[in-house]
């Protein structure tokens, strides 16, 4: 009867987190946090639009990760917004270029990701382009005078079992998506990555430019763990293969001296 | 007698220093290996033959490398020149610097290399130019390197280029025979308080020098990383490419310590070069 009632508790608990109650046992570090260790991935459409939009050719449908449904532009944007869309296959430099997709975008790419955490440091390595993310967590702020970065600065901190990731010093060329929505230098994107079982992450972000929006808002999406055996990130190196592409059959025009 | 007193007290002196040295035991880990984690500066890796060959690459940097310089200035380390002095860098093996080429091969690299400045196309093109992954021996040394050990992994990340090498010490084997990686496919093992590095899986699209432009898919290298003090990483790298030589090559080379409070800064190469559509004349990516 006892072990009856533990393994209900045990069934209870693991369901909880989709109730909204209790967190179930999580994964933890030697110093407590949640161990996001691991590779994940979304499985999501919201690198192609972040907002609703039906199938189309090269193009998976997808409802909307937006907060709300819709990005509040600001009515001068909507304009950039939409030749954005329109020039996509040439400007959309994540994908036109193989360039560093920026954040958050690196964080729904379709490809996976792993997290390698320290207490003070926490690098993402994404198979994308091999880029990375170094989130410094020793508590010391954005500096000041840094350049802008295609990935942008993280600082992060723990609240409580909430990873909470202050990104700023953002690229105004990476987009949000492939459908042009854009943003500009003065990005301020706070994340928040709640581990709800040993193999979800709730992944929330918050996107505040006052130049392009006409207020702050949130995306929201599943972090997957990737749990094949012997799994690991291996190298997407789409640079070279678009230079192989761009390149192989050109003539410099360089010449000797 | 009095010189034989000196030598002897000298000769107890270097035993006492020698076993004093034997007795630093690095720091360990929660699943008991040296820790070797922190911010460090890498010296000493590069491949330099002795046989006069000269780098056409020399001219290559008055034409624009791609490393940004402005912010990487070099990093640097807090270990005094006397310690550093007399670590082994460069070719260790063979000792006279002659790397052991096969004719043929050594023949056929000095051909192509008289095509790379200017480039004849874009095969002859520097890799590292090409801001792609730097193979098993480059990389941007001004730039700081991140050690991570977790239990089942040991984790280099260089600050050039976003370089990340994740080397699993599970027991995993090596990925498939098919698969081909700039970086190659690193399994990684504690010999002792050394970790051994075992790679494979190498593509051929990679440099091992200046002089040295290319190796062949059947590379296989072993690396090995023994924390010696508290601020040095010993480090060798055996290299085995039967297409290009007759014999392994080692090099040695070394990690020492980084000032704590170096931080990864973002190292992005691609979006930045211009060297593509300068030799060539045609963008790489649109700009408005």
């Amino acid at each position: 009867m006892k072990a009856l009632l533990a393994s209900w508790a045990m069934l209870i608990s693991a369901g909880m987190p989709l109730l909204g109650q209790a967190p179930a046992r999580l994964p933890r570090t030697p110093d407590a946090k949640p161990d996001l260790n691991g590779i994940w991935q979304a499985l999501n459409t919201a690198s192609w639009d972040l907002e609703d939009h039906t199938g189309a050719l090269h193009t998976p449908p997808g409802q909307s990760v937006v907060e709300g449904g819709e990005i509040p532009y600001r009515p001068e944007a909507v304009a950039k917004k939409a030749q954005n869309f329109a020039g996509r296959e040439k400007y959309d430099l994540a994908e036109a270029a193989c360039y560093l997709p920026g954040v958050p975008r690196a964080m729904y790419m379709p490809y996976p990701f792993e997290i390698i955490q320290t207490p003070k440091l926490i690098e993402m390595n994404f198979s994308f382009a091999h880029a990375r993310r170094n989130i410094i967590g020793d508590g010391t702020p954005h500096p000041d005078g840094f350049p802008d970065f295609w990935m942008g600065d993280s600082r992060g901190r723990w609240e409580g079992d909430v990873l909470v990731v202050d990104v700023k010093n953002l690229d105004e060329r990476t987009w949000l998506d492939h459908a042009g929505d854009y943003h500009s230098d003065a990005l301020h994107v706070v994340e928040r990555y709640t581990m709800i079982d040993p193999t979800h992450i709730q992944y929330e972000a918050t996107l505040e430019d006052p130049k392009v929006f006409t207020r702050p808002w949130k995306i929201n999406m599943t972090l997957y763990k990737i749990l094949d055996k012997n799994a690991k990130i291996l190298e997407y190196e789409c640079v070279y293969y678009l230079q192989d592409e761009k390149y192989g059959n050109a003539k410099p025009v360089v010449v000797s001296k | 007698m009095k010189t034989i007193a000196t030598v002897t007290l000298a000769f107890v002196t270097a035993i006492l220093v020698n076993a004093q040295e034997q007795k630093w035991v690095a720091p360990r880990t929660s699943d008991d290996h040296p820790d070797m984690q922190g911010a460090w500066a890498r010296r000493g890796t590069r491949i330099q033959e002795a046989n006069g060959l000269v780098s056409p690459l020399g001219e290559f940097s008055s034409t624009g490398q791609p490393y940004p310089t402005i912010f990487n200035t070099g990093v640097a380390t807090a270990l005094d020149r006397a310690t550093l002095a007399v670590q082994k860098t460069g070719v260790v093996d063979p000792a006279d610097r002659v790397l052991p080429w096969r004719p043929e091969a050594d023949a056929a690299r000095r051909e192509f290399i008289l095509h790379m400045i200017p480039p004849a196309s874009l095969k002859y093109v520097e890799p590292t130019a090409r801001c792609v992954l730097p193979g098993p021996v480059d990389g941007d040394d001004r730039s700081p390197f991140f050690i991570i050990q977790r239990p089942g992994s040991f984790v280099l990340a260089y600050e050039y280029n976003h370089v990340t090498r994740v080397i699993y010490t599970d027991g995993r084997p090596h990925v498939g025979k098919k698969l081909r990686f700039f970086m190659g496919d690193s399994i990684g093992r504690w010999e002792g308080d050394t970790l051994v590095v075992d790679t494979t899986n190498f593509n051929d699209k990679t440099s091992l020098a200046q002089t040295i432009p290319y190796h062949s898919e059947e590379l296989h290298t072993a690396e090995r990383f023994t924390r010696v003090s508290p601020n040095l990483i010993e480090y060798q790298l055996t290299l085995e490419d039967p297409k290009l030589f007759t014999k392994p090559i080692r090099v040695a080379g070394y990690f020492a310590a980084a000032p704590k409070d170096t931080e990864p800064m973002e190292f992005a190469c691609a979006e930045g070069s211009q060297t593509l559509p300068n030799v060539f004349g045609i963008e790489f990516a649109p700009t408005r």
